[in-house]
């Protein structure tokens, strides 16, 4: 059995100020071996941050059964850390209170608590910004602290969601290296939804393309390219196939829901 | 010497504005302009204030008027603290208490002194039920909505790391509303202020409201006066301390440090 299974599962949502809900993803069923890095994408709305938060056990699911080293999800759990799109820092704490959060939430009792937030807060790249506080960091430094959040309680699976979405270009390709560098050395589990297709091709292991209404996994595509992975095989022919197939199966899954809408 | 004055540029022009409005009011009377009767001067109010501080009378209606204050405003820090508390737990219990914010917001609670007097007598157990009743409110409903508006963003995260409910009260909704809390005390301070020195007027027998009802109905302008400058300066170094404390609190946004 995988580190993580994810058998049949659906979520459905409450709408707001009704009792009517619905379901946001359906008969989802994804094996992930530990070690791994998968990235999910796929249009907004295709549920892929709904599924993450599952993992995650911060929203319930409505059928199936997700475990992660054979133990049930059904809440938060210290195997597991999550990487939030915004940045999600206390404002009041500076850098390093913010890595220690994580750790203090965790009832990390060691002596060791603030060699070892330093350390991580080292790790990111953000030595001489300990004392920093949120609003005196840019985007991409203010990710840097969220992700050294979540290594610091040194989980089994890292879950990120979207945390690059809201950074420019540059800064997040810079990110996605700084990403790998920090993911090589321990090779922890890694799962991460984005919208940016050459983002998951280029992090992952395996891109989980997901499809809307309800949102489903359309396609799984092995990512056979060598790691360490380089800027330079961005253009390299077999990425280039790779970032054709998805962009296929994507538009594919945004066509049929335009028939649908033409039917009715 | 430039320099000295462009670093206290703000203070030196107040300093100086307010040394030019005494100058012009003790000279306005002194001149027969004005009848004293209608503004006494600030010398005589000087030696006025001599007076009273020799005979006593000052330390006596300061310390009351003072005490009055610090009790409403005590109870009502610690009444409205616990409640808003309680009522951002609770939707029941903010349901219950939402008529009692809407009474003391929108009445005139000083119309209520009769009653007051009548169940607590004519001193200083009234003129602190009034104070507390001014300050109460803006402490409960800025501590209410203080924890309430915790940033859910945050408190998800914080739950992603298996925070309990404590964590997030104490880490979270605590440090996220000191600005709201200090903006509610604020409120409070000069509410309470105004309760006691209003709640003297009508009717007590010590304090600097009742020195200056009493003067002011024997029309000594002088001796009313020096009471009523007496108010202000307790105002100005009550909100003085909720600057600092505004400032302390607030470090974070101005520099780096934990």
């Amino acid at each position: 059995m995988a580190q993580i299974e994810i058998r049949d599962v659906s979520v459905d949502y409450k709408r707001p100020n009704s009792e009517e809900t619905f379901t946001a993803v359906d008969g989802i069923n994804l094996s992930i071996e530990k070690g791994s890095f998968v990235t999910i994408v796929g249009s907004s709305g295709c549920g892929k941050s709904t599924l993450l938060l599952a993992l995650a056990g911060l929203i319930p699911y409505a059928k199936g059964a997700i475990t992660v080293d054979g133990k049930t999800v059904t809440a938060p759990g210290p195997d597991r850390a999550m990487v939030f799109q915004d940045a999600s820092l206390l404002p009041w704490r500076s850098v390093h209170g913010n890595v220690r959060f994580g750790l203090e939430l965790r009832r990390w009792r060691r002596d060791d608590l603030d060699q070892r937030v330093t350390r991580f807060v080292h790790m990111v790249g953000l030595g001489s910004f300990a004392d920093y506080h949120p609003h005196q960091l840019s985007g991409g430094m203010r990710q840097r602290v969220n992700i050294a959040r979540a290594l610091a309680v040194d989980p089994d699976v890292l879950l990120m969601d979207e945390p690059f979405g809201a950074l420019d270009a540059q800064t997040r390709e810079v990110m996605g290296d700084e990403l790998l560098r920090i993911w090589e050395r321990d090779k922890k589990t890694a799962i991460f939804v984005t919208h940016a297709i050459d983002e998951a091709i280029f992090l992952g292991d395996r891109v989980v393309v997901m499809g809307k209404n309800p949102g489903h996994i359309r396609e799984i595509v092995e990512i056979d390219l060598p790691r360490p992975r380089t800027s330079a095989m961005l253009d390299s022919p077999a990425f280039i196939a790779y970032r054709q197939k998805l962009r296929d199966y994507i538009a594919a899954d945004m066509a049929s829901l335009q028939m649908v809408k033409d039917v009715a | 010497m430039t320099r000295v004055f462009y670093r206290h540029q703000a203070l030196l022009s107040g300093l100086i504005s307010f040394a030019v409005i005494l100058l012009v009011w003790q000279l306005v009377v002194d001149l027969g302009f004005v009848k004293a009767f209608f503004l006494s001067t600030p010398t005589r109010m000087a030696t006025e204030f001599m007076r009273q501080l020799k005979t006593g009378e000052i330390a006596a209606n300061l310390s009351i008027s003072l005490y009055e204050f610090a009790v409403g405003l005590g109870l009502a820090i610690a009444a409205g603290g616990v409640c808003g508390v309680l009522a951002s737990w609770s939707r029941t219990l903010e349901a219950i208490f939402e008529p009692f914010v809407w009474f003391t917001y929108s009445s005139p609670t000083i119309a209520f002194y009769p009653m007051f007097i009548a169940w607590l007598g004519l001193g200083a157990p009234t003129i602190i039920a009034i104070a507390f009743l001014f300050a109460v409110t803006p402490i409960y409903a800025n501590t209410l909505s203080g924890i309430k508006n915790v940033d859910q963003d945050l408190t998800r995260a914080a739950l992603s790391f298996g925070a309990r409910k404590t964590d997030l009260f104490i880490k979270i909704a605590l440090p996220g509303s000191v600005p709201i809390l200090v903006a509610g005390l604020r409120l409070a301070v000069g509410r309470a202020l105004t309760g006691v020195v209003a709640a003297e007027l009508f009717g007590a027998t010590a304090g600097l409201g009742f020195a200056i009802a009493y003067y002011g109905q024997k029309l000594k302008t002088t001796e009313m006066m020096v009471n009523l400058v007496l108010i202000v300066i307790c105002g100005v170094i009550c909100t003085q301390i909720l600057s600092l404390l505004e400032a302390a609190t607030d470090k974070w946004r101005t520099g780096p440090g934990r």
